[in-house]
């Protein structure tokens, strides 16, 4: 991460228009698509505690979504420093930050509910289900603000193209925080194991198979 | 017994229970009187734009409707842990869930039928089929997500902040879409034919996706 | 063969541990008590018992069946009542039953029979919040009956019943397998046959009806 944090100022070239504050947009972005992989794992996660009960799926479910709240809010608070320079504003409710934002505060729900709810398996229960209905708004929320500006045209953000130099230090700042991400994640789900091991959260037993039931007497 | 007579089942029992202790009411009642006012009050309004932000009041007053009434649909249950005797029963979890939505949007419906023609007298909006239609379509994708949400968080502590928390991100294209359907219909610029579209997509999708999802949060 | 077998139950409530490898077994036909304090872990067995809870750990049959797994199977044998009756105030006595009876798919004539058993006859129309507790205990009673399980899992019924609570209960648990929590050791001992005591989550062993250990 050093590596990128020193490519980010020294490799890449000032953008033209929008001056150094432009930089915070490797990280910004970066952090942003290491949030939805983060949420991808709570998805996959939760789907898979659903289906089988498995201990380990909702270990990294949880781990899965505090690291991605994290990086939300580096994403938001990001985003905002870079919006005021350029914009003039903090916030404007175009359909990026909008999801963005409703992401965030869906994954914060995830988080409540599994600290409100009964520990073990209705937490998780629960939280899975928020966690699957909070991964398929997001793209609906964005897409329907999306529709809606085009019903209504307001402030458009402008993607230039990358110059090469922009570009490479892009991806390789988005690998090394994807690769952070990952870090995180890992060290939280070992956290979370010993969590669980002291709750006497376990793999679920698989039983003999069943028969029909008895004969009535 | 067939899951759409015990869904019927269940919301008889709820709306039954709601007629006779007429605890809702008031409460929707409120909000409806209290949209109304502070759009008059709460905006700079004359005869002229009026119309311009009832759909406005019309949404905010739906959606805090909508949050009294869905929370309310496991109260009553949890109070007097029901929902475990109903779940003690064969009948399946989804058709428990579908009565409870069903009668939780007729009294959606029924906070509609007195909010829109207030609109009309209040606000001067026009009050026509498009405008009913496309209401109605809002209120059966939102009375889903509601309805699961609320049995979500019914065994969880501070449900109270939890409900509105997860339930109005999903709401939110309800309220997109629905706004430009509805804004359309009385009279103001917008795409009534795609609004209406949109919320028909978002119905379909979030009423098969709850109903997967109530065994899980309603069962054990 | 026996009807309940339960191994090694176990369930956490977080980090505190409300029944430690529990064992039974019941045979069809019995009357089994769980005799412990409050606290003891009581309601939680029963809880798994009547299939409503998942233990943490350990493994329940009944009739033959892995009972968590084949829960909704086993719906048609399970009666349960608790102390939180259950019931919707707003509703008679007479419309209670009536919706339990559509849910549990049994005939509605069940209705009276079961108010009849439980004495509530007479105050069939009257809603179920207006009942006393005592009355509403037994209108959740009939509620567990109504669909006739051949297992009927008890926590406290006689917590609010009255004098004749003894009497009631012995009609209820005619010829059905049933498992009673409760404080009362003589009830206790003048309506089963077995006793499982249960003390800070463990099981101290069963005894037949003469050798209730306190």
């Amino acid at each position: 991460m050093l590596v990128a944090g020193a490519a980010i100022f020294f490799y890449a070239p000032t953008d033209f228009l929008q001056g150094p504050v432009q930089r915070i947009f490797y990280l910004h972005v970066s952090s942003a698509i290491a949030a939805y992989g983060c949420f991808a794992v709570v998805l996959v996660g939760g789907l898979i505690y659903l289906r089988n009960e498995s201990a380990i799926a909702d270990r990294f479910a949880r781990a899965g979504a505090l690291v991605g709240v994290v990086f939300t809010t580096v994403t938001l608070v990001m985003g905002m420093l870079w919006a005021k320079p350029i914009w003039g504003t903090f916030w404007t409710w175009d359909a990026r930050l909008t999801s963005t934002l409703v992401l965030w505060i869906i994954y914060a729900g995830y988080l409540l509910v599994r600290r409100l709810a009964e520990p073990g398996r209705q937490a998780a229960r629960l939280a899975a289900v928020v966690g699957i209905f909070g991964f398929i708004d997001v793209p609906i929320v964005h897409f329907s603000v999306t529709w809606w500006r085009t019903q209504h045209p307001g402030p458009i953000i402008v993607n230039d193209a990358l110059p090469a130099q922009m570009l490479a230090t892009f991806l390789f700042t988005m690998a090394c925080t994807l690769v952070l991400a990952a870090v995180m994640v890992w060290i939280r789900y070992r956290i979370e194991t010993l969590t669980d091991e002291r709750l006497h959260v376990a793999e679920p037993v698989q039983m003999a198979t069943s028969r029909e039931p008895e004969p009535a007497q | 017994m067939n899951p759409v007579r015990v869904a019927l089942a269940v919301a008889r029992k709820d709306l039954r229970s709601e007629w006779r202790t007429r605890e809702m009411v008031p409460a929707l009642a409120q909000f409806i009187v209290l949209a109304l006012l502070i759009g008059n009050f709460g905006f700079q309004i004359d005869g002229h734009n009026a119309p311009t932000i009832a759909p406005g009041i019309l949404w905010l007053a739906l959606v805090f409707a909508g949050l009294v009434a869905f929370g309310r649909t496991f109260a009553a249950e949890r109070e007097q842990a029901s929902l475990e005797a109903m779940l003690m029963t064969p009948a399946s979890p989804v058709a428990i869930f579908a009565g409870k939505a069903l009668a939780a949007s007729l009294l959606l419906v029924i906070c509609e039928a007195v909010l829109l023609p207030a609109l009309t007298i209040f606000f001067g909006t026009e009050l026509n089929g498009d405008l009913i239609f496309a209401v109605l379509l809002a209120t059966i994708g939102m009375a889903a997500l509601g309805v699961m949400f609320a049995a979500l968080v019914a065994r969880v502590r501070a449900r109270e902040l939890l409900l509105p928390l997860l339930t109005l991100p999903l709401w939110i294209p309800f309220v997109v879409a629905g706004g430009q359907a509805v804004q359309s219909a009385m009279g103001l610029p917008g795409n009534y034919q795609e609004a209406i579209g949109l919320l028909i997509d978002f119905d379909i999708l979030f009423v098969v996706l709850t109903s997967l999802a109530a065994r899980f949060v309603l069962d054990e | 063969m026996s009807l309940v077998v339960g191994n090694g139950l176990t369930h956490w409530f977080g980090r505190e541990l409300a029944l430690e490898g529990v064992d039974l077994v019941i045979d069809t036909g019995e009357h089994m008590a769980v005799l412990g304090e409050n606290g003891a872990g009581k309601t939680t067995l029963l809880r798994i018992l009547a299939t409503m809870l998942k233990p943490t750990s350990g493994q329940l049959q009944i009739a033959g069946l892995d009972a968590f797994k084949e829960r909704r199977r086993l719906r048609h044998y399970l009666g349960y009542a608790a102390h939180a009756t259950g019931l919707y105030p707003a509703l008679t006595a007479v419309e209670n039953l009536e919706f339990f009876c559509d849910l549990q798919e049994a005939s509605r004539t069940r209705v009276d029979e079961s108010l009849d058993v439980v004495g509530l006859a007479s105050v069939a129309k009257r809603r179920a919040g207006e009942l006393s507790r005592g009355m509403q205990q037994r209108l959740a009673l009939a509620r567990a009956i109504l669909h006739e399980p051949r297992l009927l899992i008890l926590d406290e019924p006689d917590a609010s019943l009255g004098d004749d609570a003894a009497d009631l209960l012995t009609r209820l648990m005619r010829d059905r397998t049933v498992v009673m929590a409760t404080h009362d050791h003589a009830l206790a001992n003048r309506l089963c046959q077995r006793t499982l005591v249960l003390r800070h989550g463990r099981s101290h062993g069963t005894a037949s009806r003469l050798r209730v250990v306190k």
